[in-house]
């Protein structure tokens, strides 16, 4: 069963431009000027239950949109959703029963009062029996180790120890479905990991479906094997991590320090049999090569340039999936 | 049921944090004193220099004006929306009210509420029982309810106002001024009508009806048979008024753009 | 003060500010326009067929509370609630390490906002009101100079005072209630809704020791010339001495905040 399903999604806005200067001010308290702004253009996508999926992009490229869409917070301009089976804005308290929403730059917990009032009152919205919050909070009380937070007013946490909280609070129900909208941004490594670990375990435990933006990709490497990819408000990738990097990736990158300064032409002839392509490093004793082909061919490479060069170090150099992104938003899709 | 047991969950909550900044709550409490007995004073002033207004003695303004207080304090505990726009709409606040299994519109009142201003409707009460000695009237034994049904009505009116003119912000971004305004011409419905021209009063009998907060349902009690009509419109309007304010909200949901677009 | 041109700056950003919001003024001066009006029909019916009530005609009277209101436009700022906000959310903290005085900012910001209303709120409107109410207005230019003036310090006095209650929120941490008091206060005694003279003699005296009349009383009596002559000038140094006098607990309180806030850290 899909639990998102999304067919021709679209957004739009009206943007107000303001002219520029005293009298452009002037001008505008009259009349605007106004664009209309697709932020959201004609997506589909569809999620089952249990997965996890990275929804990555620039900053609007429309990741907030799309979420606020499929919580119901938005109306869509055009397009079919149904989420959990149902149609978020249309049925949105019924709906957002079924969801659990954190929104990193935003707190869902009251600022005066205690953690634990602040849970009671969710459990209370959110009509939890009393047994089923104690099986359930008790252990993400605890995988999260929020215990000694709990009688703390929110105001007084830091910000790691707020996003724990937080992450509780969207849990309180039990949701089959999570939707995280920057969760990890400003917290240091420590807690980023605390948290992937936790939503690794509420995914295996629970079969709880995570739709996640971040800007951090090492949340993505570390929990999605899924990531979808927008630009301008459409999906330009759709599919598993590993497969981008696989497509993406033409061979390796092999960094070579040598003993002696090298000459670009003898390099060339020792390598000659291989489709390898020759860069100057910082020095001149290093020397860079870009190689197409298989991890046998790299090695094949590597043989053969070692033989004739005495060197004092090697390095082979995976490409990082942040890298992969950045070349895929500054070349296009057109490598995939 | 849910909602009756969330308010009093949110009422519970809300009280533990007032008493925690007991000085800040009792300022307050002090203000709105303050604030009931500028208006008195205004009124004993005026009268320092006239004896009539248009008919009316001292006393009937005085009691209009504590009629005025109840349905007011009940309005000013739950309906604390004349800082939506800032608070909700720029802030994104609304984002969260709106991923949460409630109406938005009861989050809003139950999240913002200031119980503490029900003390007007001591005041008030205090106020009119004064003036009405003063008057000699008498208390019928129907009069309690007329007066629970007027003052509903009042209450709803002024909610409805304010819900409509926050409901603005789902269309339009710009912050307005206007709802510290309309605290101030709401004070107009305290005064008998018929002294302002007709554009004033058909203003404040259709289009901002707070002539249905003061005068005309208090010209019920004071015994002023040719308001009669006009006073029992009184819930009649308060429901209209804030049925057309719940669908203008729930249609400006809709439209709803989000913070940050 | 620093560098100067930060704080004309401020003033320019706060007026293109609200030079953005445009709907709010055609509604707001609707609505002014309503609030003098039913003003003027309640006057009207307190004077019945009294001449002059202390002294002032029923048109003297509807020019006051006019000009009044359109004055308030000017004079008026949520500072208070900034200051208190920013308080709150720790902001403050940051806003002392910038290299401008930080009540020196939110002044002008005040301004911004204050210009931008008489400009584009209180002329039109005090047009619009002049042509629908029967309004005097003085055809003295000095009269007219010296409102300016008033107008001018009624600010300052008003902006000191909202500075006054916005610092107090390191104190009192929520202060909500004191903010709201003040409000009420003002409005009352700085002669908004009564010209002061209105008030029996022992209210009187006691607002003479209040600097709340130099708010709204003193630059809406210039303006309906029901002060003359000497009376003028010494109004206007009333105004000017509280000006002088409130920066004394503005500076003592702010000394006092900072010392607090190194020593909490925020």
């Amino acid at each position: 069963m899909n639990v998102i399903e999304v067919k021709e999604l679209r957004k739009e806005f009206k943007s107000y431009s303001s002219r520029s200067g005293l009298s452009g001010a002037f001008r505008d308290l009259f009349t605007r000027n106004y664009k209309v702004l697709r932020a959201v253009d004609d997506i589909s996508l569809q999620v089952k239950q249990g997965e996890m999926v990275g929804y990555i992009g620039e900053n609007g490229a429309g990741k907030s949109t799309t979420i606020k869409m499929l919580t119901g917070i938005l109306t869509p301009t055009g397009g079919e959703v149904r989420v959990n089976g149902m149609n978020p804005h249309k049925e949105r308290e019924k709906f957002v029963q079924t969801i659990g929403v954190v929104f990193g730059q935003r707190s869902q917990l009251w600022w005066d009062i205690a953690v634990q009032e602040s849970f009671r009152l969710l459990k209370k919205v959110y009509r939890v029996s009393d047994e089923d919050y104690e099986t359930h909070m008790k252990e993400v009380i605890e995988t999260l180790e929020i215990e000694p937070l709990l009688d703390k007013p929110v105001r007084k946490l830091s910000l790691g120890q707020r996003m724990r909280c937080e992450l509780a609070a969207a849990l309180i129900h039990n949701p089959p479905l999570l939707f995280l909208d920057e969760p990890t941004i400003g917290l240091d490594v420590l807690v980023k990991m605390k948290i992937r670990e936790f939503l690794k375990k509420i995914n295996q435990k629970y079969k709880t479906t995570i739709l996640l933006t971040t800007h951090d990709l090492a949340d993505i490497e570390a929990l999605c094997d899924r990531v979808v990819l927008l630009d301008e408000g459409k999906i330009i990738y759709d599919g598993r991590l590993d497969q981008l990097q696989k497509n993406w990736v033409e061979g390796k990158e092999v960094r070579f320090e040598f003993q002696h300064p090298v000459e670009l032409g003898s390099l060339e002839m020792v390598s000659s049999q291989f489709d390898v392509k020759w860069r100057q490093g910082e020095r001149s004793h290093q020397w860079i090569a870009m190689v197409d082909g298989d991890d046998d061919t790299v090695s094949k490479l590597m043989s053969q340039v070692m033989l004739n060069h005495s060197i004092t170090d090697v390095k082979i150099n995976h490409v990082s999936t942040e890298e992969i992104i950045r070349n895929i938003y500054e070349e296009g899709m057109s490598h995939g | 049921m849910f909602y009756f047991s969330i308010f009093f969950q949110y009422a519970s909550q809300y009280l533990k944090t007032r008493l925690t900044y007991r000085g800040d709550l009792i300022v307050e409490i002090f203000s709105d004193f303050l604030f009931q007995a500028v208006n008195l004073v205004f009124i004993l002033v005026v009268f320092g220099h006239t004896t009539l207004l248009n008919g009316w003695s001292r006393e009937e303004i005085i009691f209009i004006y504590g009629f005025f207080l109840v349905p007011y304090a009940i309005f000013s505990s739950f309906f604390n929306i004349w800082d939506f726009n800032d608070r909700y709409i720029v802030k994104g606040e609304m984002d969260r009210v709106l991923t949460r299994p409630i109406h938005s519109l009861f989050q809003i009142v139950i999240e913002r509420m200031e119980l503490e201003s029900m003390f007007g409707v001591v005041t008030g009460l205090v106020i009119m029982f004064y003036a009405g000695n003063q008057l000699g009237l008498e208390l019928s034994w129907y009069d309690p309810f007329v007066f629970l049904f007027m003052v509903i009505g009042g209450a709803f009116i002024y909610a409805g106002i304010f819900i409509s003119l926050a409901s603005i912000s789902f269309w339009s971004d710009s912050k307005t001024d206007i709802m510290p305004m309309m605290y101030n011409i709401g004070n107009y419905g305290r005064y008998p009508v018929d002294i302002y021209n007709h554009v004033i009063r058909f203003v404040l009998t259709w289009i901002l009806p707070f002539a249905f907060v003061g005068v005309y349902p208090s010209a019920f009690f004071l015994g002023r048979t040719e308001w009669y009509g006009y006073a029992f419109l009184t819930p009649v309007m308060g429901v209209i008024f804030l049925s057309i304010a719940i669908i203008l909200w729930n249609s400006g949901v809709k439209r709803y753009r989000g913070a940050g677009n | 003060m620093g560098n100067f041109s930060v704080y004309v700056e401020m003033i320019r950003i706060r007026f293109l500010m609200m030079l953005a919001y445009r709907t709010n003024y055609y509604s707001g001066i609707l609505i002014y326009s309503i609030n003098i009006g039913a003003y003027y029909f309640l006057w009207q019916a307190i004077y019945g067929s009294q001449e002059s009530i202390e002294g002032m005609s029923v048109t003297q009277m509807t020019t006051y509370i006019a000009v009044a209101w359109m004055a308030r436009a000017f004079y008026f700022n949520n500072i208070d609630r900034e200051i208190a906000q920013e308080i709150q959310e720790g902001k403050v903290a940051i806003e002392m390490i910038r290299p401008y005085n930080y009540l020196g900012i939110k002044t002008m910001q005040g301004l911004g906002e204050g210009l931008f209303r008489l400009l584009f709120f209180s002329v039109p409107g005090m047009v619009i009101i002049g042509l629908a109410f029967p309004i005097d207005f003085s055809n003295s230019i000095t009269v007219w100079l010296l409102f300016i003036v008033s107008i001018i310090f009624s600010f300052i006095v008003n902006t000191q005072l909202n500075l006054l209650t916005g610092i107090l929120t390191f104190f009192l941490l929520y202060n909500t209630g004191l903010i709201r008091g003040k409000r009420v206060v003002i409005d009352l005694f700085s002669g908004l809704l009564l010209p002061i003279s209105f008030y029996p003699m022992w209210a009187q005296d006691i607002m003479g020791f209040l600097p709340f009349q130099a708010i709204s009383y003193i630059p809406s009596m210039i303006f309906t010339e029901g002060f003359t002559g000497a009376e003028i000038y010494s109004a206007l140094g009333i105004q000017l001495f509280w000006c002088f006098f409130l920066i004394i607990p503005i500076q003592l309180l702010w000394v006092i905040a900072k010392r607090q806030l190194i020593v909490q850290g925020g």
